[in-house]
C-alpha cells in the first residue's frame, strides 16, 4: 500500500510540477485514525499530503464537475465507474480529466475497525496491504486479516482495477470470481410483504433525514433535490416512517441503472443504516432483467436511457 | 451522595419512570444513540458516546406544532407535559442544552415548545471516565466531570454507580427513584476514587488551547482573510454535523396538509444545506458550499461568542468530529482562524 | 355489509389508452367505476414520484396503461417506460407493497373492448387484495 501511496505522490507532483492540470483531487489522513478527508492538491509541494489506504471510503468523483479547469482525481474502481456516467450525463469532460487509477483492494469498514477497540476508538490504523493493523486508545495493537474488515460493498465488488485512467497507480488485482453475488437482496426477495415492510421499517427507525448519502453519492446532483420540491410536496421532511421509506425508495430509483455500489453512501450514514439496501435491489435487476452494469463503457448512454426490443414485457396485460 | 449497584439499576429507572418521562442512551445499530425510553427499558449506562446528542428530548427533530382544520387550530397543552429525567447525559451536553436555551428564550421571545420541555427536565447526568480522541470538552469550558448544568452526576465505579445531588429537582428524582445514601463508612473511598476518575478523565481529553478565543480578531478580517474555500474543501454540505451537534437550534417550519386540515411542525434545519438560504427570487446569498461552511464555522466559533459572551457555540463533544464523513474537524478550522493576528 | 371498494390511480397516455378507454366510453361497455383517471401525454412521462404519491394517498392500486411498445406517437416513450416499470415494480414488491398493487398493460385506442375487459380484470385483483395497509402518509398528530 505504501508503493501505491508513494505512486500517487511522485505522479501527482508530476502532473501539477508540469501544470498538466491544475489541482489534484485525492485523500489526506484526518484527524482521527480511521478516516480520511478528500483533499485538493495545488501545488507539487502539496502533493506530498497525499494518502491511499483502507480508509478512503468517500467516492471522489462527487468533487469533480465543480472544479474548474483540469483535474487530476486518484479513482478506485467504482470512482472511475462514476466519472464513466458523470461523462456520459455530460457533468464532466474527459478531455478535462488526468485519471489516477488504483486499483483497489477493498476499503475497511469504519464499524467493523472501531469494533476492534470495543466501542472506544483507534489512534493508529496501518493499511499493509492484506493485513490492517490498528492500535487502540487502551494501547493494545490487533493484526486483522483486510478481508475480515471489508465493507459490504467491497465484499460484492466486481470491479477493483479502474475501467478508464491515464495512468494506473499500482500493478491491475485480480478480478474476483464472485459467486452468489446477490445473496443480500435473494434473502429480503424470500420473505412475504408484511416481513418485507417490517424489515425495511427496522432498517430506517434510526434516519434522520440528514442526507449525508445523497451528498456523498456522485450521481446526486440535481439541482433542486425531489425532496425540496414543494408544488406538489412529493415526500414530508420529518420523521415520519412513511416519508423517510419515501425518500429512500425515490433516490434509490433515480439512481437505478446508474449506482456503482461505491459504498459512499453507507460509510456517510451517520447512524450506521444500511442504505444500500435499496439500490442493490435495483443494481440486480439492472443485471438480471437488461444484463447491463452501470459505468462500465464511456460510450454507452445510461441504462434507463436506453431500451432493447426484446426488454422483459410479461407483466403487461 | 448516593449509590446505585449496577444489578439494582433496571428497578430503579423503572421506579423513576412512575414519575418520569426517561429518557437515556439505547443501543442502536453499530452504537448508541439518545431517546426517550420505553416503559420497562432501562437506559444503556455502559454506552461510550450517543451518535445523536440529548437534545431531541427538549428540541425533537420533528414537532408537531399544531392542527388545523379551516380556520381552526389547537396546539398542545404544554402546561401538562409529564415530568422527564434525561439519565446518562453528558455534562457537557447537559451545558450544550444551556447553549440552546439562548435561542429559545430571549427577551422579545420565549419559545413555549422548548421552555416547557427544558423546565421540567431534571438532568441525571454520567461523568465520562474514558473520553475519546474526539472529546476536546475540557478546551470549551465544561469536561467529562462537570457538574454545573446537571441536577445529579453519576459516576461508574465498576460495579456500582454513585451519585452527587447537585440540586432540589436531583433530590426530589432520588426520592422518586428510592435511591439508597451511601453508607457513612464508605464515603470517604468513593470520594477519593472519584476525584482519581475525574484527574484521569480530565488529563486524557484533548486540549486544543483555549478553544474559542477568537474575541481578539476582527469578524471582517476571519470572514474575508481565511482561505475557506480550502478549508471547505471535501465537505459535502451533508447537514450531519448541526443534527448531531448538541448546540446547533436551526429549524424549518412547514404546514403538511389535505385539503383543508392540516400539522403545522417544526423541523431541524441545517445551514449546511442550499435551500436555508435560499431566497423565494432565487438569490441565493451562500449559493456555494464553501460559503455556507464558513457561515456555520464563524457562528460556531465568532458570532455567537460576540453576541451572547459565553464562550463558542461548541462544547467539545467530538460528535461531529466522529461523524462527518469527509474528516472535517472544528478543531483544524479553529486552529487556522487563530492563526491570524488579534487586532486590539 | 358494504363490500370494499377499491380506488385505483389510472394513469393512461393520452394517444392510445386514453383513447381506448373513450371507445369504451362510447361503445357503452361496462365496467365497474373504481378507476380515477389521469390523462399523461405518454407512460414514459410517469415517475415514481407520481406511482408513491397516489400510494400515499391511500390508492388501493395504481394501473399505467400505454400505446403498444413501436407504436408509442412519440416514437420510443413507452420503451423507456418499460424499462422503469420492471424496475419499479420490482422496487416496491421488494420493500413489501403487495404484488398486484401495480398494474401496467398496452392499450392502443382502437382496443375498446380490450379496455374494458383490463379494466375489469384490475379492479377484480386489487378487490381482492383488500384495501391498502402500506405507506400510506397519515397527518401527524399534536400530543
Amino acid at each position: 500500500m505504501k508503493e501505491m501511496e508513494n505512486r500517487i505522490r511522485q505522479m501527482a507532483k508530476d502532473l501539477l510540477a508540469r501544470e498538466k492540470v491544475d489541482q489534484v483531487v485525492g485523500f489526506c489522513q484526518g484527524s482521527l485514525a480511521a478516516v480520511t478527508r478528500p483533499f485538493l492538491a495545488r501545488h507539487p509541494e502539496e502533493a506530498d499530503q497525499l494518502v491511499f489506504n483502507c480508509n478512503c471510503r468517500m467516492n471522489l468523483a462527487t468533487f469533480v464537475p465543480d472544479l474548474k479547469g483540469r483535474t487530476g482525481i486518484v479513482a478506485k474502481g467504482c470512482d472511475s465507474r462514476n466519472l464513466v456516467i458523470q461523462m456520459t450525463e455530460n457533468r464532466v469532460k474527459r478531455e478535462n480529466l488526468y485519471i489516477i487509477g488504483v486499483p483497489c483492494a477493498g476499503m475497511a469498514d469504519k464499524n467493523k475497525l472501531l469494533a476492534t477497540a470495543g466501542g472506544r476508538d483507534l489512534i493508529r490504523v496501518i493499511d499493509r496491504g492484506e493485513q490492517i493493523e490498528v492500535e487502540t486508545t487502551q494501547g493494545t495493537t490487533h493484526t486483522l486479516s483486510r478481508q475480515d474488515l471489508l465493507q459490504d460493498n467491497c465484499v460484492t465488488c466486481i470491479r477493483h482495477n479502474p475501467v478508464i485512467y491515464d495512468a494506473l497507480a499500482g500493478p491491475e488485482v485480480p478480478e474476483p470470481d464472485l459467486q452468489d453475488r446477490f445473496a443480500d437482496v435473494a434473502a429480503v426477495q424470500k420473505m412475504d410483504p408484511g416481513e418485507k415492510q417490517a424489515y425495511f421499517q427496522h432498517l430506517l427507525k434510526d434516519c434522520i433525514r440528514c442526507y449525508a448519502c445523497r451528498d456523498a453519492c456522485p450521481l446526486c446532483y440535481c439541482p433542486t433535490c425531489f425532496v425540496d420540491e414543494s408544488s406538489p410536496q412529493w415526500v414530508g421532511k420529518s420523521l415520519n416512517p412513511v416519508d423517510v421509506t419515501t425518500y429512500h425508495l425515490v433516490r434509490a430509483f433515480h439512481d437505478a441503472g446508474r449506482c456503482t455500489d461505491c459504498g459512499a453512501c453507507e460509510a456517510a450514514c451517520p447512524m450506521n443504516i444500511r442504505v444500500r439496501s435499496f439500490t442493490r435491489k435495483t443494481i440486480m435487476d439492472c443485471v438480471n432483467h437488461f444484463g447491463e452494469e452501470a459505468g462500465m463503457n464511456p460510450g454507452q448512454r445510461p441504462v434507463l436511457d436506453r431500451f432493447q426490443i426484446n426488454d422483459p414485457n410479461d407483466f403487461f396485460r | 451522595m448516593i449509590i446505585i449497584n449496577k444489578t439494582d439499576l433496571a428497578e430503579v429507572m423503572t421506579r423513576a419512570q412512575e414519575t418520569y418521562l426517561l429518557s437515556g442512551p439505547v443501543e442502536t445499530f453499530h452504537g448508541h444513540t439518545f431517546r426517550h425510553l420505553e416503559p420497562g427499558q432501562a437506559p444503556d449506562l455502559s454506552c461510550h458516546h450517543t451518535l445523536l446528542s440529548p437534545k431531541a428530548v427538549v428540541f425533537p427533530p420533528s414537532d408537531p406544532l399544531l392542527t388545523f382544520s379551516g380556520d381552526d387550530w389547537a396546539g398542545p397543552d404544554l402546561a401538562d407535559l409529564p415530568p422527564q429525567a434525561a439519565v446518562g447525559i453528558r455534562p457537557y451536553d447537559a451545558k450544550a442544552l444551556h447553549l440552546l436555551k439562548y435561542n429559545f428564550d430571549t427577551p422579545e421571545y420565549k419559545d413555549p415548545y422548548f421552555l416547557s420541555r427544558f423546565e421540567n427536565l431534571t438532568l441525571v447526568g454520567l461523568a465520562e471516565n474514558h473520553p475519546d480522541p474526539a472529546n476536546f470538552s475540557v478546551s470549551c469550558g465544561t469536561g467529562p466531570f462537570d457538574e454545573t448544568c446537571l441536577d445529579m452526576l453519576l459516576v461508574d465505579l465498576g460495579d456500582a454507580l454513585a451519585g452527587k445531588i447537585l440540586t432540589d429537582k436531583g433530590e426530589a428524582f432520588a426520592r422518586a427513584a428510592g435511591l439508597d445514601p451511601i453508607p457513612a463508612e464508605k464515603k470517604a473511598a468513593v470520594a477519593s476514587t472519584i476525584a482519581e476518575l475525574k484527574t484521569r478523565a480530565e488529563n486524557a481529553v484533548t486540549r486544543t488551547g483555549s478553544f474559542g478565543s477568537l474575541d481578539g480578531i476582527s469578524t471582517l478580517d476571519l470572514y474575508e482573510q481565511i482561505d475557506w474555500e480550502a478549508l471547505a474543501f471535501g465537505c459535502i454540505n451533508c447537514n450531519t454535523c448541526t443534527f448531531v451537534c448538541p448546540t446547533c437550534w436551526c429549524f424549518d417550519i412547514q404546514d403538511e396538509a389535505r385539503g383543508q386540515k392540516g400539522v403545522r411542525l417544526k423541523l431541524w434545519d441545517s445551514c449546511m444545506s442550499a435551500l436555508y438560504s435560499a431566497h423565494a427570487s432565487g438569490h441565493n446569498p451562500r449559493r456555494q458550499g464553501w460559503q455556507r461552511f464558513r457561515n456555520r464555522f464563524m457562528h460556531k466559533l465568532k458570532y455567537f461568542g460576540d453576541k451572547y459572551g459565553a464562550g463558542p457555540m461548541c462544547v467539545g463533544c467530538g460528535r461531529c468530529i466522529r461523524t462527518c464523513p469527509a474528516g472535517i474537524d472544528i478543531r483544524t478550522i479553529h486552529q487556522a482562524l487563530s492563526r491570524l493576528e488579534a487586532v486590539t | 355489509m358494504t363490500e370494499f371498494e377499491p380506488r385505483i390511480i389510472t394513469f393512461l397516455c393520452n394517444w392510445c389508452s386514453y383513447g381506448a378507454a373513450d371507445l369504451a366510453g362510447v361503445s357503452r361497455f361496462q365496467y365497474p367505476p373504481n378507476m380515477r383517471i389521469i390523462r399523461i401525454p405518454c407512460s414514459g412521462r410517469v415517475s415514481v414520484k407520481m406511482v408513491l404519491h397516489a400510494i400515499r394517498s391511500g390508492a388501493d392500486g395504481v394501473w399505467i396503461s400505454g400505446c403498444h411498445p413501436g407504436d408509442c406517437h412519440y416514437i420510443e416513450g413507452n420503451f423507456y417506460a418499460r424499462r422503469k416499470f420492471v424496475l419499479l415494480k420490482e422496487l416496491l414488491e421488494y420493500t413489501g407493497l403487495e404484488p398486484g398493487r401495480l398494474q401496467f398493460s398496452w392499450i392502443s385506442s382502437a382496443e375498446g373492448v380490450k379496455f374494458a375487459d383490463v379494466a375489469q380484470q384490475v379492479i377484480a385483483d386489487i378487490r381482492a387484495l383488500g384495501p391498502a395497509k402500506k405507506l400510506i402518509r397519515q397527518l401527524p398528530e399534536v400530543a
